[in-house]
């Protein structure tokens, strides 16, 4: 089982519908795909249409009352299940905290998961705390959205120094552009200059697009519904790259 | 939860309505499949509990392998071509299959439409698959079938959909799932496959009556296996036509005095024939499936390919006399006379428990006989005659073994097996280092390099070392075999009556 895990220390840039399509993909390819939605907010949930809640919360599954089995909810596509949000997720970090070796408690959680799923994808909440340590720990590869502006260079230095400051084995990290607007030129030109001048920056960048917003309203992948449009074929190749990454 | 009904004719072409009216539901896909349920010859994983289907569509084509009763353990997209172990994602179904071909069993076509019964939010909380009218190749059409599938969270609601389903005229709850009905509409019959005959003899019938019967089934085992074997399907063919083949000699041999002398000399020639002519082309398989084990125990991969290779070309020639020998009118009479001469009882005599006892007690002293005169010096000619001797008395005990009762059968076969293990692997281990050798001498006359010769010595030795290792613990096994334990349960057995 690998996991993969979309996180960004910034909010609103892309990591749910990067999480989600990326679930969807490799469910395509016949890999049986957990999706787990660990943002209270409930993006990655809502756009599957399954409820947010889980029985007993987040302390139930952190605290090991209640299986992370028992809480999966099929998605409406083949190979893809989805662990829910729950608003009680905001005090993860509290949860966590409560535990023995809080940063393996989710890695230890989804060890349990192994025989059922190849991949297990983590939306994760924006934020520097125990969870995303937690996760940075547990995960194979952290899938990284950068906007493209003059400060996403360092939003990847600090990204960088977030991972090899936290305990374990470093996970590989993949960042990759997102949101680009390709009439204006300093995202052009942060489009091809980043990946040549990291290696840990993806050669694919995704598209502004009304289409990725239109996941909201169509609630469901846009790899799912436009698989041609500019953006699903970005998030293609975003995921051919991240498998790599991933060893998936 | 899966559920399957079966639809009534009358209600098939308005089905989509009739649910629709019934249930929230939105037609996910309509299209014309066509199914492709691969199996090995020996039904390896249905017996394992599990389905493997092809579905081929205009524009796509999945791998989905489910459980007997339609719920589904993985999908995966897959090319057009025909399905290989190496496609399975899982290793333990792969190890399941083992040496054995993944062969298509059975084709059916037919509609497919998916229907997703919608919950709160439009979410899909279960699904209808409907299927056919199915025509299936080679066999009769099989009726429409709904199927709900439940998905994982969700179980209420595809129980909910199943009771409505139940509720609406013209569905009713099918007996078996699609996959039984398409098997069975093909006339196959898995739960039926054996690979060696089924016995079940009660004592008194007469002797001439159960060695009918025992001959029909093995010439059936023998049909079964001649097309895999003609084909080179896979190696298991060849080897279960040539098992059944011995058995078959077996019987004959123990037929003495029940089956006409004249017949039983006739068809122990013609047998004698074909197993002659499978002997080399099973021997080259056995090399071949092993070679990379052998040859890693000399760690010589690389000088030892000329051997390979070899190997290989003698084994394909080997095939192709057999073969031959296959498509002969010999073979297609000894199979016609198999039928006709040695299928069928002669006039009733002896009972059949009468026979058998005879036998056992016979074979359990010639295999006393031989064993007790096993030292660590005798020569390698007495292993060999204790080895067919033990034989003898397995096959008896596989032909007979029902009128002792399953638990001494048993008994006495797991006992017998541990010490045919030593001697086969003594007489296996010398078979190999003869041809090791006659294969060494044909090399060196083609001119092959010297350290391929030298690596094939290095091969002889280790040879020579395992059957060595064998024959050290022949002595020793025959003694843990011949305990007083195992002579009181060969006692009982034709005593306990």
């Amino acid at each position: 089982m690998r996991i993969v895990a979309s996180y960004s220390i910034k909010g609103g840039v892309g990591k749910t519908t990067a999480a989600a399509n990326v679930a969807w993909l490799a469910a395509e390819s016949g890999h049986r795909v957990l999706l787990w939605d660990l943002d209270p907010q409930g993006g990655a949930t809502y756009l599957f249409r399954v409820r947010p809640k889980v029985k007993g919360g987040g302390e139930a599954l952190v605290s090991g009352k209640r299986d992370l089995h028992d809480a999966v909810k099929a998605s409406d596509f083949d190979n893809l299940d989805l662990l829910p949000s729950d608003f009680s997720y905001r005090n993860l970090d509290l949860l966590l905290d409560a535990e023995k070796k809080p940063t393996r408690r989710l890695g230890r959680l989804l060890d349990g998961m192994a025989d059922e799923y190849d991949v297990v994808v983590l939306d994760c909440a924006p934020s520097v705390s125990l969870v995303s340590e937690g996760i940075v720990r547990a995960a194979d590869l952290v899938l990284a959205p950068l906007v493209p502006a003059p400060l996403s260079v360092r939003t990847l230095d600090q990204l960088r120094s977030f991972i090899d400051a936290a305990k374990g084995p470093a996970p590989d990290l993949l960042a990759f552009l997102s949101m680009v607007d390709r009439r204006r030129r300093l995202h052009r030109d942060l489009t091809e200059q980043l990946p040549k001048e990291h290696d840990d920056v993806a050669a694919t960048a995704i598209p502004m697009a009304s289409v990725v917003e239109q996941m909201g309203v169509r609630r469901s992948p846009v790899v799912a519904w436009a698989r041609t449009s500019p953006a699903s074929v970005a998030y293609r190749s975003l995921w051919d790259e991240a498998r790599l990454h991933a060893k998936v | 939860v899966a559920a399957e009904f079966v639809v009534d004719e009358t209600v098939g072409p308005s089905c989509v309505d009739v649910l629709t009216d019934a249930l929230p539901l939105r037609v996910d896909s309509h299209h014309i499949e066509r199914r492709v349920w691969f199996d090995t010859h020996d039904w390896r994983l249905f017996r394992a509990g599990l389905q493997l289907e092809q579905h081929l569509r205009k524009r796509e084509s999945w791998l989905v392998m489910s459980n007997l009763d339609g719920r589904r353990i993985s999908r995966q997209p897959i090319g057009r071509t025909a399905v290989t172990p190496d496609d399975l994602p899982d290793r333990a179904t792969r190890e399941l299959i083992g040496v054995r071909a993944l062969l298509p069993r059975v084709v059916a076509t037919g509609p497919v439409q998916v229907l997703s019964v919608l919950g709160p939010e439009e979410k899909t909380v279960a699904r209808i698959v409907l299927e056919g009218p199915t025509t299936v190749r080679d066999g009769t059409p099989v009726g429409m079938r709904a199927r709900v599938e439940s998905l994982r969270g969700y179980d209420k609601h595809a129980a909910r959909v199943c009771r409505t389903l139940d509720a609406i005229p013209g569905f009713g709850p099918a007996k078996e799932p699609l996959f039984e009905s398409v098997l069975r509409a093909a006339g196959l019959h898995p739960r039926s496959f054996r690979s060696k005959p089924d016995l079940e003899f009660t004592p008194r019938i007469p002797a001439t009556q159960a060695f009918a019967g025992t001959l029909t089934q093995l010439r059936e085992i023998v049909r079964g296996n001649v097309d895999g074997t003609l084909r080179q399907l896979d190696t298991e063919f060849l080897h279960d036509l040539r098992v059944t083949v011995r058995r078959t000699r077996a019987v004959l041999k123990f037929a003495h005095g029940t089956i006409a002398e004249d017949i039983r000399t006739k068809y122990a020639v013609e047998l004698k024939w074909l197993a002659d002519q499978t002997s080399l082309s099973r021997d080259l398989d056995v090399y071949l499936l092993g070679f990379d084990d052998l040859v890693s125990h000399v760690n010589a991969a690389g000088e030892l390919e000329p051997f390979r290779e070899q190997l290989t070309r003698h084994c394909k020639r080997a095939h192709a006399a057999l073969n031959r020998a296959l498509r002969s009118e010999r073979f297609a009479a000894l199979l016609d006379g198999w039928q006709n001469e040695l299928a069928v009882a002669g006039p009733a005599e002896r009972p059949v428990i009468e026979v058998a006892d005879d036998l056992l007690s016979r074979a359990w002293k010639r295999v006393a006989k031989r064993g007790d005169a096993i030292t660590d010096d005798s020569p390698a000619e007495a292993v060999h005659d204790l080895r067919k001797r033990c034989k003898e008395l397995r096959y008896l005990l596989e032909f007979f073994g029902s009128l002792y009762g399953a638990d001494a059968r048993s008994e006495a076969v797991t006992e017998l097996k541990h010490l045919q293990d030593i001697l086969g692997e003594f007489q296996d281990a010398e078979a190999q280092r003869l041809s090791v050798h006659e294969n060494a001498v044909e090399l060196a006359n083609a001119g092959t390099p010297a350290a391929t010769l030298i690596a094939i010595g290095r091969l002889e030795h280790h040879l020579q070392l395992r059957q060595d290792a064998a024959r050290a613990e022949v002595a020793d096994r025959w003694h843990r075999f011949n305990r007083k334990h195992n002579q009181r349960l060969y006692a009982r057995m034709v005593t306990s009556r």
